[in-house]
């Protein structure tokens, strides 16, 4: 992750301190991130009261976890994000098999369209760069085959295994790795270009 | 059965696995890979990164204000319950006080113990009882919220909002306990027994504040219809300062107000008398500590 994405050195200054138990510090990381993070969450479980107690859950992880981040590894955006992630797909997952539903009957979310232009109040990420983020990768999700696209909305945004995501869409599990594979390099490199530019 | 995978073939999953599609056994296969090879664990990170960014293709929803707040507010309660928790290694006050009073097997009538500061008693311990309430608070914030929704938990919910309402009130009398033994002027009067069970006490008096607090130990269990009695001995008399039954181990904790010049005080006595107690003590004391300037 480029890292335009987040002023790098103040993120992980929240996280020493949190490891070094100044609870203040947590309610910095959510100011700055629970836009984020909610949107993301949202978007999987598809409703507050879930979202909310995934985000609870999620910045409780990262206060237990303050500690065993690696600050060599990605960024603090990119930690907070895919633990809140997996929080909700899991959380999705246990709610359907309480239910016993199948993944088709759960209620369709919203098309995938990088959003932001329009939403609601700003947020601290609600910076300029942040903005450049969100178009950036909204762009290069727009520009994906629609089958990549599906690919990565069903893995991403609907907690899929790629076993599901062949069955669901009739293509052989190599061809799903491969879509997979594809979608994420493309994302890269105009991940990449976004950060020459800003240099 | 493991599933065997070449550095090729976990190359080709790892856009998969960073976007958390991978399924159980190839997971496994693809993570005993990533032990002992860089390259792949370097370009995992990668791909997890570019996927992370996905997050900025949903729609930004910021959380409803409200309930960002309260949640905001969860997440500081419960983090600093966690780290008072974590670091009181102190004793909460009432063991200093249990093995303050608990010491002393000598037989005898003791000797006062002249007043002594008992400043520095609100440590560490004192902190997490505190954050233990933040914590409850939240918990109860918590199940509020859950309530609506399951209302199963509402019995639940009962139980702990009352369990939180008596630490608050325990919490609130030891408060008091403590503001009772911690004045710059409190004095200590120790009393003993030559029994063999050795039954024994101490006095803590404020006289700035008119408190008294007593704590006594090993007190012989009381016949039925009989209470043990606190006299405050003074020139005029004794003074009746309670009476009081002790726990089944022997223990008991008595607290009065009661106003008396600093000169005023020859001892302290415990008698057992008639349950309810008397206006004059009727036998001889079971315990007693004598005080002079
Ligand atoms: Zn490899």
């Amino acid at each position: 992750m480029p890292d335009t994405l987040v002023p790098a050195q103040a993120d992980r200054e929240l996280v020493r301190r949190m490891a070094a138990g100044d609870e203040a510090a947590l309610g910095e990381l959510h100011d700055r991130f629970s836009t984020l993070v909610h949107s993301v969450v949202l978007r999987i479980v598809g409703d507050p009261d879930d979202a909310e107690e995934v985000l609870e859950e999620t910045f409780w992880q990262a206060w237990r976890q303050a500690g065993r981040y690696e600050e060599g590894r990605g960024g603090i955006s990119t930690w907070l994000v895919m633990m809140a992630r997996s929080r909700a797909v899991d959380h999705v997952r246990s709610r359907r098999r309480f239910r016993e539903e199948r993944w088709e009957q759960l209620p369709e979310p919203a098309e995938m369209d990088g959003g932001g232009a329009d939403a609601g109040e700003p947020s601290p990420l609600e910076s300029a760069q942040a903005d450049e983020v969100r178009r950036v990768v909204a762009q290069a999700v727009a520009k994906l085959p629609p089958e990549q696209r599906e690919t990565v909305e069903l893995a991403y945004f609907r907690g899929m295994s790629q076993t599901e995501i062949a069955e669901a869409t009739g293509q052989p599990l190599g061809t799903v790795k491969t879509r997979a594979r594809l979608a994420l390099q493309k994302l890269r490199e105009a991940l990449a270009v976004l950060r020459e530019d800003g240099r | 059965m493991s599933l065997e995978m070449t550095h090729d073939d976990v190359r080709a999953a790892l856009a998969a696995e960073a976007l958390g599609a991978l399924d159980g056994e190839e997971a496994e296969a693809v993570r005993a890979h990533l032990a002992g090879c860089d390259e792949c664990r370097r370009e995992l990170e990668s791909l997890r990164e570019t996927a992370a960014a996905l997050a900025y293709a949903a729609p930004q929803v910021p959380m409803d204000a409200d309930r960002s707040a309260r949640l905001r507010a969860r997440l500081v309660a419960r983090a600093a319950a966690d780290r008072g928790g974590a670091s009181a290694d102190a004793p909460p006050p009432a063991n200093r006080i249990g093995a303050l009073a608990s010491g002393d097997e000598e037989s005898g009538v003791i000797p006062i113990s002249r007043a002594r500061g008992r400043r520095g008693m609100m440590g560490g311990g004192w902190l997490a009882a505190a954050a233990a309430v933040l914590l409850l608070i939240a918990v109860g914030a918590y199940a509020a919220r859950m309530k609506g929704r399951y209302e199963a938990l509402s019995d639940r919910y009962a139980s702990l909002d009352q369990e939180r309402t008596q630490l608050v009130q325990a919490i609130a009398k030891r408060d008091s306990t403590v503001a009772a033994l911690s004045g710059p002027g409190v004095q200590v009067i120790e009393l003993a027994s030559t029994q063999r069970r050795a039954p024994g006490g101490r006095m803590f008096w404020d006289p700035a504040t008119a408190r008294w607090t007593f704590f006594a130990h090993d007190l012989p269990a009381l016949r039925p219809d009989r209470d043990y009695q606190l006299w405050l001995i003074t020139p005029a008399g004794p003074v009746s300062a309670g009476t009081f039954k002790p726990t089944p181990d022997g223990l008991a904790t008595v607290q009065a107000t009661y106003a008396l010049p600093r000169d005023q005080l020859r001892a302290v006595a415990v008698t057992e008398e008639p349950e309810g107690g008397l206006p004059r003590p009727s036998g001889q004391p079971l315990i007693l500590g004598t005080y002079g300037e």
